[in-house]
């Protein structure tokens, strides 16, 4: 009885273009790995944005010049302080070391006379020193890097003190003028400031150090956990002296810079530097956190304080204010970043779930064929291997009459007929093998849950075809990822149709996709010719079992959770999705062909009246999901099954029920098979047989497909 | 159990070494310059060495306490000249001294819950979250009674200021009753209270006594307005005895320091847990010492800072050695 029907008498089913829900876009954005980045920018864009709505002219060039100018040795401080606490300390001395490292380059010139080249060397060996000594302490030997760095915080601003009152005098009578230290004090190269220049190659450095190189990546892993870092074999306590040292030298720099600029330094020089730099540190990372070397979002924080405390204080306000703002600020960033860590997860476990309203068609065409009006057929079936297997979610059999399957435990098995008994590996794929279909070469190609589509020889080469597809448009979370691929199909032109069942969930959480009951799902295909993936159709409601029909010219797609079957054209398959069968009684799940022509669908569960009608309420499942534990959740019935026989024009012809104390439970998939239905299911671990009557003792899947050869 | 309550508080005794090797050194200070220093070893001179310690070892109680608990405040200083100043504001708008002190007290409590509150509740580490209230007091005083000036002069005839810069009874200043009170104060704290008893279990393992549901938040409460009070106090003796309020004690950072440093060199472990008033007589004694004979020697404040830096970076040093600490485990706070 081959199909008569015709595709364009079919309703249409209509697919969304577009899933748009604010809860999602809020959840996507949580699980963002670049959300805790925000808070700098959306602080810069406060400041900037409230700057230029109230003061004239301030992102003016000459003003951004001038900014620029003074902008260099705070920003370098910010640098240096992002090196140490990356690292997993912290310094306090980076104000007092910036005033030595500017007298000891003061002093080289101007009493010294040395020649600018020598005097940088001077500086960085002063900044190195203290950074050195600040190593040795919190590194080496392992003191407190707070109280160490707050002892060479006094101690150096002692010596600085005593230094610099000796020698002032002299320094400020000096008349000495050098071309090269003006140049690098005062002049601009390519419209910028020279010493800005500076800052920007040694944040470029510090970047690139970060990103790419052996040395960033040890700071990063000691600063993020010290133990792992020392497990995995890096030299913890070298790293950190290093660190130490690699931010006292930029130090050194900046306390060069200022003293060309400035070409001198006074009593309160460098006072207070340390919670300048703390400050736009903490707003830039958003709180306080070792193992990041974000240089980007620092200097953005950098750029925030900066132009929040050059414009509070050009607006008139006095630096008591600033200060007074500045702390308040500091406790707002400090305590949303510590409440938004601890509660990012909870907030984003509470917003993931975001079920919607689904109506379901009634149950249709079933008069005379529910289980409680006829036998359940299934009782008698033959159940081959128990316990030798673990879920096998399709069947599959040879012409040979060998019959595989997928394992939980990420294998492909073999069974060989008459007796079905002796289980044998074929190839060990990993992931969760679901789908199952021959090729032309009689090559088993299958949908691997969390791997994708891949492809088995008979010899137990495994070879990956594609786990990716096309991003789709407007979605914040990346769906490139094939998730859950769960069945497959050939058409008679070697293309693998197949189905992502879920984009959202893994396999172990389907569940919670039916209670959110969106269109989670896509169709995609596969061209071994081409080897190109794409999206036929997405957001389909869990799309599962795929079969192409007897003519090869139409798809037949289970969308489980809406109890239906779409059929596709396949010469236009961007017409989208008609309803073969809609009103099915339970769950269908794998669609396979019969030797009548007609088609056997798998239910994997049945619906009740109780879950259809919560499904029409979504802010009842929500607090279910929030407010109950999961095994008391309202849910289809898994616990028993049965397996549909359609005609090949989409009628329920038949119905063969499990009985309800089973043998066969949920049922998954079935395959015909000379004569025979062989069944396997998700949870079960056994395979049922099932004599048939009336059918065609030679008929076999691959000679369906194939033909002879 | 009472013999395990009783030990709680005792250091090992390695703890203790450390302790022997800073008496022993205040021992050698004082033989050394009671030889070489003139006009060191008089009955006068003690009394000057006693009532200028006064703020400093009242400071140090509250933040011995402070880090017993496990917890620092940066804030310390702050919170001293806030209330200096308000209580110095107050009296000279002609309120009278005892409403004038209710009210200052009322104020530092606020600043004590503010900070207990964004560490215990708000939980922010110690560390950053005074950091950050120090800059906050710091500015908003400042801002809202100083005008943006950095000193505050007192009224000298005033009677508070009187009383606060004498003495009690003949011979007895009232900065050293003061210091004996706190020292006294502190003492039952750690020794008798309940709370004493939580903040040593809080700085031994925070977790654990937060586990056995002892009640940290409250206690963290206790232990900063605790740490607020005897800033009040500091602040008093202090402004009465130089009559100003100088912000720039804050923003030098010396005093602080030296705070810290008689805690650590008496012998109070950092990570808490350990430690306990005699701790903070150990250190004052050697710091003071060693201010002192520095100051009757005529070296100028810088050269004193740096040797204090030093004899700091020694002590930490030394309490490495002598308790260890496993930098692995950890956490932003403890650095």
């Amino acid at each position: 009885m081959p199909g008569s029907f015709t595709f364009s008498s079919l309703p249409k089913q209509p697919v969304p273009l577009v899933v748009v829900s604010p809860r999602r876009i809020l959840a996507d954005l949580l699980s963002k790995g670049w959300v805790e980045n925000a808070i700098p920018f959306i602080a810069f864009v406060l400041v900037a944005g409230g700057i230029m709505l109230t003061t004239r002219d301030y992102f003016g060039a000459t003003n951004l010049l001038n900014l620029a100018q003074y902008a260099t040795d705070g920003g370098l401080l910010v640098l240096a302080l992002l090196i140490v606490v990356a690292v997993g300390g912290i310094d306090l001395s980076v104000g007092s070391n910036f005033a030595m490292s500017a007298f000891v380059a003061l002093y080289c010139f101007h009493i010294l006379g040395l020649p600018t080249p020598v005097i940088l060397a001077a500086s960085l060996a002063a900044g190195g020193l203290t950074g050195a000594v600040n190593g040795v302490l919190a590194g080496l030997i392992g003191c407190g890097a707070l109280l160490a760095t707050l002892g060479t915080m006094i101690t150096v601003r002692g010596l600085y003190t005593l230094a610099s009152q000796a020698r002032l005098v002299e320094i400020s009578t000096s008349a000495r003028v050098d071309d090269l230290w003006d140049w690098i004090g005062f002049e601009r190269w390519l419209g910028l400031p020279v010493g800005f220049w500076a800052l920007l190659i040694v944040a470029a450095c510090v970047f690139v150090m970060f990103r790419q190189s052996r040395f960033g990546w040890h700071i990063l892993a000691v600063g993020g956990n010290r133990k792992a870092a020392r497990h995995g074999g890096i030299q913890v306590k070298l790293t950190i002296f290093l660190a130490y040292l690699l931010g006292g030298l930029v130090v050194g720099l900046a306390g060069f810079l200022y003293a060309a600029r400035q070409n001198s330094v006074g009593s309160d020089t460098g006072v207070g530097m340390e919670f300048f730099a703390l400050t736009a540190l903490v707003v830039g990372l958003g709180g306080f956190v070792p193992g990041r070397g974000a240089v980007l979002s620092v200097l953005v924080g950098f750029a925030t304080v900066y132009l929040f405390n050059n414009a509070m204080i050009n607006a008139g306000y006095r630096g008591d204010f600033v200060q007074l703002s500045m702390g308040a600020i500091l406790i707002v960033i400090l305590a949303a970043d510590v409440k938004f860590r601890k509660n990012r997860h909870r907030l984003l476990a509470s917003t993931y779930l975001d079920p919607v309203r689904v109506d379901i068609d009634g149950v249709k065409g079933m008069d005379g064929l529910m289980p409680h009006e006829i036998r359940p057929k299934l009782r008698e079936a033959e159940i081959l291997a128990p316990g030798k297997l673990d879920g096998p979610e399709d069947v599959i059999l040879d012409a040979d009459g060998n019959l595989y399957c997928g394992n939980r435990d990420g294998r492909l098995l073999r069974l060989r007929p008459p007796d079905y008994s002796r289980v044998e590996v074929v190839a060990k794929i990993g992931g969760r093998p679901l789908g199952l279909a021959f090729d032309p070469e009689g090559r088993i190609v299958t949908c691997v849950a969390g791997m994708g589509l891949l492809r088995v020889t008979m010899d137990g080469a495994v070879e990956l075809l594609t786990d990716q597809t096309g991003r789709s448009l407007l979605s914040v979370q990346d769906d490139t990822t094939i998730r859950m691929a769960d069945d497959l199909d050939i058409a008679p032109d070697g293309t693998i149709y197949f189905t992502d069942a879920t984009k959202r969930y893994d396999i172990e959480n389907w569940g919670l996709d039916l209670l959110e009951g969106r269109p989670n799902g896509r169709l995609l295909s596969y061209d071994p010719r081409t080897r190109k993936t794409r999206t036929v159709c997405d957001n389909l409601v869990f799309p599962n079992g795929v079969c192409v029909t007897h003519d090869g010219k139409f798809l037949l797609v289970a969308s489980t959770w809406s109890c239906s079957i779409l059929i596709f054209d396949l010469a236009n398959a961007a017409a989208g999705p008609r309803v073969f069968l809609s009103g099915l009684p339970g769950y269908p799940d794998n669609i396979n062909r019969a030797s009548d022509g007609g088609y056997w669908v798998a239910l994997a569960g049945m619906r009740n009246p109780i879950i259809d009608q919560s499904m029409k309420y979504p802010a009842l499942r929500r607090r279910m999901t929030r407010r109950v534990p999961p095994t008391n959740w309202l849910f289809g019935n898994l616990n028993i099954g049965g397996v549909l026989k359609l005609d090949g024009d989409g009628r329920i012809a038949d119905a063969l029920w499990d009985a309800p104390g089973g043998p066969l439970y949920m049922i998954t998939s079935m395959r015909e098979h000379e004569g025979s239905l062989f069944m396997g299911g998700v949870t079960n671990n056994k395979i049922g047989r099932l004599r048939l009557e009336n059918a065609d003792n030679g008929w076999t899947g691959p000679k369906s497909y194939w033909g002879e050869g | 159990m009472a013999e395990v309550v009783a030990r709680a508080g005792v250091p090992g005794p390695r703890g203790r070494l450390l302790e022997m090797i800073v008496v022993g050194a205040a021992a050698a200070l004082i033989i050394i310059f009671s030889v070489a220093v003139d006009g060191f070893a008089t009955a006068g001179n003690l009394g000057v060495m006693l009532s200028n310690s006064a703020s400093l070892v009242i400071l140090s109680c509250g933040m011995a306490v402070v880090i017993i608990s496990r917890g620092l405040d940066l804030s310390l200083i702050a919170a001293m000249i806030a209330g200096a100043t308000t209580f110095s504001t107050l009296i000279a708008a002609g309120v009278p001294a005892p409403v004038a002190l209710l009210v200052t007290i009322a104020v530092m409590i606020a600043i004590g819950l503010a900070n207990a509150w964004l560490i215990a509740y708000v939980e922010i580490p110690a560390l950053l979250a005074t950091l950050a209230s120090a800059m906050f007091i710091t500015g908003l005083f400042r801002f809202a009674i100083l005008r943006g000036e950095y000193l505050l002069l007192l009224p000298k005839s005033n009677p508070a200021v009187v009383f606060l810069s004498g003495e009690l009874m003949p011979g007895v200043p009232t900065p050293v009753v003061l210091m004996l009170v706190t020292v006294a104060a502190s003492w039952i704290l750690m020794r008798y209270s309940t709370a004493g008893r939580t903040i040593q279990a809080m700085g031994d393992n925070f977790q654990a006594a937060r586990l056995t549901g002892l009640p940290v938040r409250t206690t963290t409460i206790v232990v900063y307005v605790f740490a607020a009070l005897t800033a009040l106090l500091a602040g008093l003796v202090m402004s009465a005895a130089s009559g100003t309020v100088d912000f720039r004690t804050v923003t030098n950072g010396t005093l602080l320091f030296d705070v810290i440093l008689v805690v650590v060199l008496g012998g109070i472990p950092l990570r808490g847990g350990h430690g306990g008033i005699r701790n903070i007589v150990i250190g004052i004694a050697l710091i003071a010492v060693l201010r002192n004979g520095m100051t009757l020697m005529n070296v100028t404040t810088q050269m004193q800072d740096v040797i204090k830096g030093l004899v700091l970076l020694t002590a930490i040093v030394a309490d490495k050695y002598f308790n260890p600490r496993d930098a692995e485990t950890d956490t932003i706070g403890d650095l």
